[in-house]
């Protein structure tokens, strides 16, 4: 290879590069962020409660406080486990809790939608409501058991997917460090 | 830029034809070149003018499209760059090590182009990298977050405000209205209560609702009284008041409520419920501010431009990623472009060129119908018409050379035909032929030549001086010497040679060989054996001698004869002397006569030979017999005959053979003076088809310069004898198609061999 063309192209394309890489830097989410899922069967449905520990991080109250509408969208599979072949996805559900900030009232409009079925908006001044709004979600009837085999063990995957995102690698806009959590559970019929 | 073009019918056949179809690649089109750069340039200019509005976007729009594209654009680019280069570095590298023309100067070429295009854009990279990141963090410096923060608050705090008074109305009116009994309160009454609160500078309007039992478990509410100061807007929509009386009656805690107006303003609502006279809930107040249109744009502005701020104070990082991609973008289309160019142009010098050479070496390798066909007018044009003139002119010159080298491969294979005849019929003629070249160095000697001069080994090549060194060769040596100097060949001559004993008569012509300029190439050396002519000559001389001597003589003996015996009869009566006189003379007359008639008799023989009358004889046969005649003649010499086992039968005359060995077996007696031993043997060569009959002798031997006078007539050692018997033997020999020879034998005495054909 040309001495020329490893001087003039190759090294500066290298290095420069690297240095942007290093200029910008990675922004990564929050290290504690953790969504603990809980799942129980009960009169024919599946009832799915979770909690997005510390997924009310600050950037996202200022999001919010800029009065951005924010969402935080939880993507829920029902599945069921396999030994000799992937696990089997046989039912999703998508819940989405959004909230925007009326900084001239001071109120918090809070919504969300199961499967694209919207509830009534609700309007709050309280953050902590705001909070448990967007976070905490309890027993939310998601999937009928019907589709599903008695006395035998499932599991129900819950990945939260924060927008406006507010935390990502530079270049790299693709999603990455999604929380995700986890609870099994066995139908007894 | 040029095309290669294949005229041979071998190459459009079995080779693929390097010819470009119809259709111009990129690189050649200058129309596609001017589109793309347009395109490119007009990418650049749509991607400055969508970065410069990216403040604009909605945050999903800018981080869940714009990152994304932009990112993925980029590393696309980035790929591809590398792609590019990996792909066009590694096709160096192989060039290179293949020796290919001109790779070093495309790299050198690409890489100066793509160095000078880098570090400058690198360097732009990171200064409006820094530049961006360095407006982004002015954009949100701390008086400017605190004044908007500052006029948010405001905004807020007004809201507040009269929120708080309208809710405190509410209640007031709420707790007004409790002791009126509701549900049932008269609305008269209500109104008495409400009436006090409406006003332009307190509140705009009041709402009073019933509360009814509904089917549900949510309560439904009925309207019993409303009262609003005149300048509330006509526009007024009283749903939203209803919504808010029915939350509040069904016991939610959401009291308050804002209604943007149509024609501007905002209507700040606050509910209350009334208490029956049991304590439960019975009715529910809405009271209502108007806020006008000018106050409530101004505070929503402050609020918006709060949020805006705050927008994109938290879009920072978003807006930064998105600037910077965009920057990376820019510079990675100038890189491809740059890195493209380069190659473009290193392609656009060196492929010519290349094409050139590779045109070059096939015409080197034969290949003389290759055309290039050129696509341009300028100096590569020029180029390749003088190149494709030049391969034409080769090409028209091959064909000549082609067409003289069949001429001369004809000539050639003539010359080499004619050649092989030559030499043929020098190596089967009996005529001895040398030529000598200008250097007087044999270039050609036959074998007859080699024979008749007594010649061995390798002669071709040596000097014509050494070759004919020997003495008796130097007449031969005089006569290419003096023709190879003078203008005109010297005149045939008849050379003897004398070589161990032998005579050889030799006709010798040389001719001088001359070039077109007359100048002497060489001569030429022929000279023919005319011995046995010679001979033959001789012999038909002593014949005629022989003849007329036979003829002279003859006639006058018998005469003699009679006379003398006459002289005889006459003196018989003469007295006793002179009759014994007589008697002596007329004896020794007529002793003499008879003598003389003795010789002529083989003078007349000699003379007239008959022609031998040949039939199938068995020779050993034939010897045997012969021989037996000298049993007990001769006491002390010892006769011995020698004969293979079979050998066919030959063809001679019986008499003349046996006469034959009967003179040599009486020349061998008579040479060893009757004492010795006589072999006398018959051989067969089956190789060469010859009979031989050898006759040996242990006697005193012929000394060699006197065997070839042997078979002269009238050559004799003896004393008595006429010398005819040699030459007789020969003749007969000769008659037979036969040679007689004469050599010593081993270890004494004399060998005659004599070859007859069989």
């Amino acid at each position: 290879m040309s001495k020329g063309l490893v001087a003039g192209v190759v090294l500066p394309l290298v290095a420069g590069l690297a240095l942007l890489v290093t200029l910008g830097g990675p922004v990564r989410a929050s290290d504690d962020v953790d969504l603990q899922v809980t799942a129980l069967a009960k009169d024919g449905r599946v009832l799915v409660s979770f909690r997005l520990t510390n997924g009310f991080t600050s950037e996202l109250q200022a999001a919010i406080r800029s009065g951005l509408a924010a969402t935080i969208a939880y993507e829920i599979e029902l599945r069921r486990g396999g030994t000799l072949w992937f696990d089997r996805t046989i039912a999703t559900s998508t819940v989405t809790a959004s909230v925007r900030y009326d900084n001239l009232t001071r109120q918090h409009q809070l919504s969300r939608t199961v499967d694209g079925r919207g509830e009534e908006p609700r309007l709050t001044e309280d953050e902590a409501q705001v909070r448990e709004w967007l976070t905490v979600l309890k027993r939310l009837p998601l999937f009928s058991t019907k589709q599903l085999e008695a006395n035998a063990e499932y599991y129900v995957r819950v990945r939260a997917r924060t927008r406006p995102r507010v935390n990502w690698l530079l270049f790299w806009p693709w999603d990455h460090g999604a929380p995700t959590g986890e609870a099994r559970f066995t139908l007894i019929q | 830029m040029l095309t290669l073009r294949d005229n041979s019918p071998a190459s459009t056949s079995a080779r693929p034809r390097r010819q470009v179809s119809g259709r111009r690649p990129f690189r050649d089109n200058p129309l596609l070149i001017i589109v793309s750069i347009a395109m490119l340039v007009a990418a650049l200019a749509a991607t400055l003018s969508f970065g410069s509005r990216s403040s604009r976007f909605s945050p999903d729009f800018l981080t869940e499209f714009v990152l994304y594209a932009l990112s993925a654009a980029d590393l696309a680019m980035i790929l591809a760059l590398v792609f590019v280069l990996a792909r066009n570095i590694l096709k160096m590298m192989v060039e290179r090590r293949r020796g290919l023309p001109f790779a070093k100067f495309r790299s050198k070429l690409v890489g100066v182009l793509l160095g000078m295009t880098l570090i400058p854009s690198v360097l732009v990279l990171f200064v409006g990298s820094e530049l961006i990141r360095t407006n982004l963090d002015r954009w949100f410096n701390a008086p400017m977050e605190e004044i908007v923060a500052s006029a948010n608050r405001t905004a807020g705090d007004y809201y507040r405000e009269r929120q708080k008074l309208v809710s405190d109305t509410s209640l007031r009116i709420a707790t007004a209205l409790a002791p009126l009994g509701f549900p049932d309160a008269e609305v008269t009454k209500v109104f008495d209560v409400i009436k006090p609160e409406v006003a332009p500078l307190r509140t705009s309007m009041v709402e009073v609702y019933r509360v009814v039992l509904g089917r549900g478990p949510r309560s439904e509410v009925s309207a019993v009284a409303e009262m609003r100061v005149p300048t509330f807007p006509s526009d007024y929509n009283r749903v939203s008041a209803d919504r808010l009386a029915e939350r509040v009656a069904s016991g939610s805690a959401e009291s308050h409520g804002f209604e943007p107006l149509g024609g501007g303003g905002e209507l700040l609502r606050s509910a209350a419920p009334v208490r029956g006279k049991d304590g439960g809930l019975a009715g529910v107040v809405v009271a209502s501010d108007y806020l006008t249109g000018e106050m409530a744009e101004r505070s929503r502005r402050m609020t918006d431009a709060y949020e805006q701020y705050s927008k994109l104070k938290v879009l920072k990082k978003p807006m930064f990623g998105v600037y910077i991609s965009f920057f990376l973008m820019v510079t990675l289309m100038i890189l491809v472009g740059a890195t493209w160019t380069g190659l473009y142009l290193a392609k656009r010098i060196t492929r010519p060129i290349q094409m050139l050479a590779a045109a070059a070496r096939d015409i080197g390798a034969g290949h003389l119908d290759h055309r290039l066909e050129p696509e341009t007018s300028d100096e590569f044009g020029s180029l390749v018409e003088a190149f494709n003139v030049m391969a034409a002119e080769l090409s028209n010159s091959r064909q000549a050379l082609e067409r003289s080298t069949q001429d001369l491969q004809r000539q050639h294979q003539e010359v080499e035909a004619r050649r092989r005849y030559i030499e043929t019929v020098l190596e089967r003629i009996t005529t001895g032929v040398v030529s000598v070249d200008a250097t007087d160095r044999v270039t050609t000697i036959n074998n007859a030549a080699v024979r008749l001069l007594g010649l061995g080994g390798t002669n071709a090549g040596m000097p014509v001086a050494d070759l004919l060194g020997r003495p008796e060769l130097a007449p031969l040596l005089a006569l290419i010497e003096g023709a190879g100097s003078g203008r005109q060949d010297p005149p045939a001559q008849e050379i003897a040679l004398a070589s161990e004993g032998r005579e050889l008569h030799l006709a010798a012509a040389a001719t001088g060989l001359h070039g077109e300029g007359g100048a002497t190439e060489g001569t030429v050396l022929v000279f023919d054996d005319i011995t046995p002519l010679i001979r033959a000559q001789k012999v038909a001389a002593w014949r005629e001698v022989a003849r007329r001597l036979a003829h002279e003589i003859k006639n006058p003996l018998t005469p003699i004869q009679l006379c003398a015996e006459r002289l005889a009869r006459h003196f018989q009566s003469a007295a006793p002397s002179t009759r014994a006189l007589v008697e002596e003379c007329t004896k020794t007359i007529v002793g003499e006569v008879e003598s003389l008639k003795g010789l002529v008799d083989e003078f007349s023989q000699f003379a007239r030979m008959p022609a031998p009358k040949r039939i199938p004889t068995n020779l050993p046969g034939l010897l045997t017999d012969t021989l037996a005649l000298y049993a007990g003649l001769f006491r002390e010499v010892k006769i011995e005959c020698g004969a293979p086992p079979a050998m066919p039968l030959v063809r001679v005359d019986p008499e003349q053979i046996r006469r034959v060995v009967i003179n040599l077996v009486d020349n061998s007696i008579e040479a060893m003076e009757r004492r010795g031993q006589v072999v006398v043997e018959v051989q067969y060569a089956a190789a060469e088809r010859v009979a031989r009959i050898v006759v040996a002798d242990n006697g005193p031997g012929i000394p060699a310069n006197e065997r070839e006078k042997l078979f002269l007539p009238y050559y004799s050692t003896k004393r008595r004898g006429s010398g005819l018997g040699l030459a007789i033997v020969r003749r007969i020999i000769a008659e037979h198609g036969g040679s007689i020879d004469v050599a010593d034998n081993e270890p004494r005495g004399t060998r005659f061999i004599v070859e007859l054909p069989v």
